[in-house]
C-alpha cells in the first residue's frame, strides 16, 4: 500500500526546506553583492544630478496629464511606450535627457509633433503602472501640465504686424486661456493698421500645447509651452 | 529545429501554435492600443504588463502603490513555482521571436551545439535581476530598460510598427505617383484597393514618428541578431524576468527523466535545447539538467532518436544536490 | 507636384458645356435661369434636442432644395458628387462645431434620388479625422445614407495654379476638384478672425498644406478659393448656430437655435444671409465685402428674390 508521505506532492512540498538539499541557482556569493553593489551605487550616482531633487525644474519636461509626481513617477514608470503608442497626435515622444539619463525612454509632450487632446483621457487609461494615472475626462481637463507663453519677438501680430490668431482659434478651454487685444499698429509700409494681440490667461491655461503645435510660425512657434505651472508638481509654480 | 527523419512530437506542435497565438495576440492588443470612439481604447492593451510578475515586483520595490491590475502576475509567478519557466517556452512573446530567429541559423548538430550548450555565463541574468531590484529598492528604477514587455513594446511602438507604417504609405504613394503597368493594366488597380484595406485596418494615418525611435529599433535589432551566435542569447543572459521565474521555479513538480541506458550520447537534445538547460545530463551529476534554465518546449524530448528523455511529475531524489 | 489647373479648368469648361447642353435638351432646365438662386426655410417649432431635431434638420434641407428647383438641377444621372460638410473639430452635433449630420444624410439622400452613380463625402478637418469623422455622426449618419465617407488621402493633395490675389498656387484635394458635382455644406459659426466663417470658409477643408498661414490675409485667401473651387451648390445648416466663442466652439450655452436653412449657387448672398444668422452684418464682415467686389456674387440677398417656406 502506498504511503501518503510516498505522495508526489507532499514530497515535492518537502523538498522545499530541505537544508543543503534542495536544488540551487550557483551565482557565487561575490557576484551577487557585486551586482547589489552596483544597483544601489548607480541609485546614488543619479541622485547628484540638480534635477532629482527639485531644486532646477526643466522647461521642456512636460509629462501627461495624470502623471504623478515626478520623483514618484520615475519609480513607477516602465518605459513601456503604451502612451506613446495611443496618443493620437503623437505628441508624447521617449525622453531623451530632459528628466536625466535615468528618465531616457520615460513619456515627455513635443508639442512641436503633436499636443494634448483635450478631449482625450487614453494614457492615463493604458498606463500599466499608474505612472500615468487614469481619470475622469472633467478632472483631467482640470489639470495643468504646464504654461503657454507667447514669443513677443516672433508672434506675427506682435513682431510684423501681420494679422494670426490661428492660437486663440485652437484654444478649447471652455473660456479660452488666449485672449486677444485689438491694438492699433503701424505696418511695414507706415500704414496703421489694426491687429489682435494674443495673450495667454495663466490660470486658465492648461498647456495643452495645441497653440504652439498650431503656429504657423513652423520652426520656432511664436506661442510655446514650459512645465511650469504643472499641477503635479506643487514647487514648480509661478503663481501666486 | 532537428533535422532528424522524426516528427516532431505532438506537444511541440502544441506549444509552436500557443506561441504564436501569444505572439499574434501581443500585436493585435499592440494595435488595439489606439484612439476608438469615443475616448476609449480596443480592449484590454496593457494584459501582458499585468501578467508580469517583475512589472509588480519594480512597482511594489519602487514603494509605490500598486494597481490592482498588476496582482494578476501572481498567477504567472504561482504557476511557474510547478512548471519552471513555463512561461518562457510557451507565452513569451519576445522569447518567441527569439526562438524564431534562432531557427533562422541551421546547421549540423555539431555546429548547433556550440550555440545550444549550457554556459555558466547565464548567471548574469540574475545578477542583472539582483542589481536592477537593487537598485529599485534604493530609488533607481530601471526595470524597464531590461523587463522584456517592455523592451518589445517599446521597440514596436517606436521603431518598427512607425517603420511598417511609414514604409507603406510611402510605397502606396509611389505606386500612386509613378503609375506602373502595362498599357490598360496598372498596378494601382491592385494595389489602391490593397491599400484601402490597409488603412482601415492596419495602418495609422497620423503617421507617427518618434525621437530616439531609431536608437531603440537598433538596439532591437542587434538583440535579436545575437540569437544567431547563442540561441535565445536574451532570455540566456539577460532576461531579468527569467531569472526571476528561474528562481520562482527552480524546483518544479514536473521534472525532465533521463533514461540512462537508452541514451547514445547523440547530443542532439543538447543541439535543439533554446534554454542552454543540459537536457543530457545524468541526473546524479553537478551536470545536471537545468530546471531554472530550462523552458520546457520538450524539444529535447521530440528529437531524441532513443525516446530517452521524459517529462514527469516527480521530486529531485535525495541522493543528488 | 503637378500643376493641375489647366485639368481643373478643362473640367469646368466642360461642366459648363454639359450645363448648357442639358438646358437645350431637356425643358426642365431650359428655364435654368428663370429658377430661383436662393432659398430659405425656416422650421415653425424649436423641437426639443436628437429626436426632433434630426426630423427638422431632414425635412427642413428637403424644404429648401425643392423650392430651387429640386437636386436634379446640380445632380445628374450618373454624376461623382462630393458633399462638403464641415467636419473640422472633435464635436458633437449639439455642440455646433460641425454640420449637422442629418442634414448631411438628407443631402447624400437626394443625390442618389437624382441618379447620382457615386456620393462621397470628406473634409480636411482641424482636429484629427479619426475624431471628428465619428463624434461628429457626420461618419456613421452619411455611411447610414449609403455614402463613401473618405478620410482624406495624403497623396491626393496636388498643388493646383489659383492665381488668387492672395493664393497663387496651393495644395487642393483632387478627389473633390474633379467630380461632377462639388456641393458646399457648411455651417454658421462666429469666427474671432474672420468674423464669421460660413460657405467660403468652409472651402479651407478642400486645402492642403499649411492652412494656419491663411490667416495673415483671410480677406482675400477666401475669394481666392470662392473663386477657384465655385461650388455648384451651397446648403447651409442654420438649425443650430454658433454666434459667439466660434469657430470651435464647445460651451452648450453658446449654441442658439436659429432652425434655419439657406441655399442657393450665389456664395456671396448665402454668406450674407448667413450673417444675418449670427446676428452680423454682412457689410462689417471683410472676405464677404471683397467677394462682392470682385463680382463673385452679391451681397444684396434680398434682390435674388429667395423662395421663403415655412416648414
Amino acid at each position: 500500500m502506498k504511503k501518503w508521505s510516498d505522495n508526489v506532492m507532499w514530497r515535492w512540498l518537502l523538498s522545499f526546506f530541505r537544508p543543503g538539499k534542495g536544488p540551487r541557482i550557483n551565482l557565487g556569493r561575490r557576484n551577487v553583492l557585486t551586482a547589489g553593489a552596483l544597483g544601489v551605487g548607480a541609485a546614488c550616482l543619479c541622485r547628484v544630478h540638480p534635477q532629482a531633487s527639485g531644486r532646477v525644474f526643466n522647461p521642456a519636461l512636460i509629462r501627461p496629464p495624470g502623471a504623478v509626481d515626478e520623483q514618484e513617477f520615475l519609480s513607477r514608470c516602465i518605459r513601456c511606450g503604451e502612451c506613446m503608442k495611443v496618443c493620437p497626435t503623437n505628441a508624447i515622444q521617449p525622453a531623451g535627457l530632459e528628466a536625466g539619463i535615468k528618465g531616457m525612454w520615460t513619456p515627455v509632450l513635443n508639442m512641436n509633433v503633436g499636443y494634448c487632446e483635450f478631449d482625450c483621457t487614453l494614457c492615463g487609461q493604458v498606463c500599466p503602472t499608474d505612472a500615468i494615472r487614469e481619470l475622469p475626462l472633467e478632472e483631467k481637463q482640470k489639470i495643468k501640465i504646464g504654461q503657454s507663453f507667447v514669443d513677443k519677438n516672433r508672434c506675427l501680430p506682435y513682431a510684423s504686424a501681420r494679422p494670426c490668431i490661428v492660437c486663440e482659434e485652437h484654444c478649447p478651454t471652455p473660456t479660452k486661456a488666449i485672449w486677444v487685444e485689438e491694438i492699433e499698429v503701424t505696418n511695414a509700409s507706415g500704414q496703421k493698421v489694426l491687429v489682435q494681440q494674443p495673450h495667454v490667461d495663466p490660470e486658465l491655461c492648461v498647456g495643452c500645447g495645441i497653440c504652439q503645435n498650431k503656429c504657423p510660425i513652423k520652426d520656432q512657434s511664436g506661442i510655446y509651452v514650459t512645465s511650469v505651472g504643472e499641477t503635479r508638481n506643487s514647487e514648480n509654480q509661478m503663481l501666486l | 529545429m532537428a533535422r532528424s527523419t522524426r516528427k516532431v512530437s505532438a506537444i511541440v506542435w502544441l506549444r509552436r501554435c500557443i506561441q504564436t497565438l501569444c505572439l499574434l495576440l501581443f500585436f493585435y492588443l499592440f494595435l488595439q492600443t489606439a484612439y476608438h470612439p469615443i475616448n476609449r481604447t480596443g480592449g484590454p492593451v496593457a494584459l501582458f504588463f499585468e501578467l508580469d510578475p517583475l512589472v509588480l515586483a519594480a512597482t511594489w520595490l519602487a514603494g509605490a502603490p500598486v494597481p490592482l491590475t498588476l496582482l494578476f502576475s501572481l498567477g504567472t509567478l504561482g504557476v511557474s513555482i510547478f512548471f519552471g519557466r513555463w512561461f518562457c517556452g510557451w507565452v513569451c512573446p519576445l522569447g518567441t521571436l527569439h526562438q524564431m530567429m534562432t531557427q533562422v541559423r541551421g546547421g549540423t548538430t555539431a555546429s548547433r551545439l556550440n550555440r545550444a550548450v549550457y554556459s555558466p555565463r547565464q548567471r548574469w541574468k540574475y545578477l542583472v535581476l539582483i542589481g536592477l531590484l537593487a537598485g529599485t529598492l534604493t530609488g533607481l528604477n530601471l526595470i524597464g530598460w531590461v523587463d522584456p514587455f517592455s523592451l518589445l513594446y517599446r521597440s514596436l511602438a517606436t521603431a518598427i510598427f512607425p517603420a511598417f507604417n511609414l514604409g507603406s504609405h510611402a510605397l502606396f504613394a509611389w505606386l500612386y505617383e509613378s503609375d506602373p503597368g502595362l498599357g490598360s493594366m496598372r498596378v494601382t488597380r491592385v494595389s489602391e484597393p490593397v491599400y484601402e484595406v490597409l488603412r482601415r485596418y492596419l495602418l495609422v494615418e497620423g503617421r507617427p514618428q518618434y525621437y530616439w525611435g531609431i536608437l531603440i529599433g537598433l538596439v532591437f535589432g542587434g538583440i535579436l541578431v545575437l540569437n544567431l551566435w547563442r540561441h535565445r542569447f536574451w532570455c540566456r543572459y539577460i532576461c531579468p524576468l527569467g531569472a526571476l521565474l528561474g528562481l520562482a521555479g527552480k524546483n518544479p513538480l514536473l521534472r525532465l527523466k533521463k533514461d540512462q541506458e537508452a541514451c547514445n550520447d547523440c547530443r542532439l537534445c543538447v543541439a535543439v535545447c533554446p534554454a542552454g538547460a543540459n537536457p543530457d545530463g545524468p541526473s546524479d551529476r553537478s551536470d545536471a539538467w537545468k530546471p531554472a534554465e530550462c523552458f520546457f518546449c520538450w524539444n529535447c524530448e521530440s528529437v531524441c532518436p532513443k525516446q530517452a528523455i521524459s517529462f514527469e511529475f516527480a521530486v529531485p531524489s535525495r541522493e543528488h544536490s | 507636384m503637378t500643376d493641375l489647373s489647366r485639368r481643373v479648368f478643362l473640367k469646368q469648361v466642360a461642366l459648363a458645356g454639359a450645363g448648357l447642353q442639358a438646358g437645350l435638351l431637356s425643358p426642365g432646365l431650359a428655364s435654368a435661369s428663370t429658377a430661383p438662386k436662393m432659398s430659405i426655410a425656416k422650421y415653425r417649432t424649436s423641437p426639443a434636442e436628437s429626436e426632433g431635431v434630426a426630423e427638422e434638420a431632414a425635412r427642413l434641407t428637403r424644404q429648401v432644395i425643392k423650392d430651387l428647383g429640386g437636386m436634379s438641377r446640380f445632380v445628374s444621372k450618373g454624376d461623382v458628387v462630393w458633399v462638403k460638410p464641415n467636419i473640422a473639430w472633435d464635436r458633437t452635433p449639439e455642440q455646433a462645431g460641425n454640420t449637422n449630420p442629418d442634414v448631411v444624410a438628407t443631402v447624400i439622400r437626394m443625390c442618389y434620388e437624382a441618379g447620382a452613380k457615386q456620393v462621397m463625402v470628406g473634409d480636411n478637418p482641424c482636429n484629427a479625422a479619426e475624431r471628428t469623422y465619428p463624434n461628429s455622426r457626420i461618419q456613421p449618419a452619411g455611411e447610414k445614407a449609403g455614402a463613401r465617407v473618405v478620410q482624406l488621402d495624403k497623396r491626393k493633395f496636388k498643388k493646383m495654379a489659383l492665381n488668387g490675389k492672395a493664393l497663387k498656387d496651393w495644395e487642393m484635394y483632387t478627389d473633390m476638384m474633379e467630380v461632377d458635382t462639388f456641393i458646399n455644406v457648411p455651417i454658421a459659426k462666429h469666427h474671432g478672425l474672420a468674423g464669421a466663417t460660413l460657405g467660403m470658409k468652409n472651402l479651407m477643408g478642400v486645402c492642403g498644406g499649411s492652412r494656419n498661414r491663411f490667416h495673415q490675409d483671410l480677406t482675400n485667401v477666401l475669394p481666392d478659393l470662392a473663386a477657384f473651387v465655385k461650388p455648384k451648390l451651397i446648403i447651409l445648416d442654420g438649425i443650430r448656430v454658433l454666434p459667439v466663442n466660434g469657430p470651435r466652439g464647445g460651451n452648450l450655452d453658446d449654441v442658439k437655435r436659429k432652425d434655419t436653412m439657406v441655399a442657393g449657387v450665389d456664395q456671396v448672398a448665402i454668406d450674407a444671409f448667413g450673417a444675418t444668422l449670427l446676428g452680423m452684418e454682412p457689410k462689417k464682415i471683410a472676405h464677404i465685402v471683397e467677394a462682392a467686389n470682385r463680382g463673385l456674387g452679391t451681397m444684396d440677398y434680398t434682390s435674388l428674390s429667395p423662395a421663403e417656406s415655412l416648414v
